[in-house]
């Protein structure tokens, strides 16, 4: 009971929110020889953010080389978008995480999210 | 007669027809994954209030306001979520002295008794701070922040606009 008054709170509320998904991506091979992709999803919620930056990074957060459409994309208030991300077979091991952050715009102090999956 | 039953035979099939089109065309499929995620919702924009020349402060009685970041997961012991307080202006008039930043990040409230602990469990680098997020369900985090200015010796801000950036992070464990 408890729990369903919190979730039609949360349902009624004007939130701001950044989703992306899976947790735990995995890569597949591509049509294009030595090169393995995988596909992401983003879903944008937060109403003062249009634009969200896709990185990869190894165990120690530092940047692995990766081909996607846009790098940065941008992502309309309310909506979804699937993406794919090309990375070098070489450098398969060495990517961790798979980053979206939010590129702000605005004058009053603002929340940058982060979200992070991470290649299991 | 015969001509009747014809007519009345075409007219039946046609509708059936129609009857059996239109019902073809309510069974639209809604299709949904349910599946471990994160979201990173932001419940309250910050504010700095500006209690005297030299301190901007988001507390309330300084006419502030706490930022409030809710971070939703969907499964259990999938992710690490690091809220970070501010520690420069993402935008500010020229400032020709330094400023003293100091912060906190409290787990103020959870949609589950189970996720008490995430406060007193959490760990803390530098400006950030770590829970990790072993029950699914709802975290919210408020965040406090105060700059001062002048190096101690209590300068006045110049004046116009400042703007700091908190970063709340989800990371997959």
């Amino acid at each position: 009971m408890y729990r369903s008054i919190i979730l039609s709170v949360l349902l009624c509320s004007n939130v701001l929110a950044h989703e992306m998904t899976p947790t735990y991506p995995k890569w597949k091979v591509s049509y294009i020889e030595g090169v393995e992709s995988t596909t992401m999803e983003m879903f944008n919620r937060r109403s003062d953010v249009e634009w969200y930056e896709i990185g990869i990074f190894d165990e120690e957060w530092k940047p692995v080389p990766f081909v996607t459409s846009y790098k940065i994309l941008n992502l309309k208030y309310l909506s979804h978008v699937k993406f794919k991300v090309y990375i070098n077979s070489s450098y398969v091991d060495e990517a961790e995480y798979i980053c979206s952050t939010s590129k702000l715009r605005g004058d009053s102090m603002m929340v940058s999210s982060k979200i992070c999956s991470r290649f299991k | 007669m015969k001509k009747l039953i014809t007519v009345g035979l075409i007219l039946g099939l046609t509708g059936c027809s129609l009857f059996s089109s239109k019902v073809q065309a309510e069974n639209i499929d809604i299709t949904g994954t349910v599946q471990s995620r994160c979201i990173i919702n932001t419940d309250t924009v910050g504010a700095y209030g500006n209690p005297n020349a030299y301190t901007l402060n988001t507390t309330a009685a300084d006419g502030g306001q706490k930022p409030i970041v809710r971070v939703d997961v969907s499964l259990a012991n999938s992710y690490y979520a690091q809220v970070s307080y501010p520690t420069s202006f993402s935008s500010s008039p020229s400032l020709g002295d330094t400023v003293a930043w100091t912060g906190a990040v409290t787990a103020v409230q959870t949609s589950s008794s189970d996720m008490s602990g995430y406060q007193a469990a959490s760990t803390v680098a530098g400006s950030m701070r770590q829970y990790a997020l072993t029950v699914a369900g709802t975290t919210w985090f408020d965040i406090s922040s105060a700059a001062t200015y002048g190096g101690g010796q209590q300068k006045p801000f110049p004046g116009g606009s400042y703007k700091a950036v908190v970063l709340a992070e989800c990371i997959a464990q």
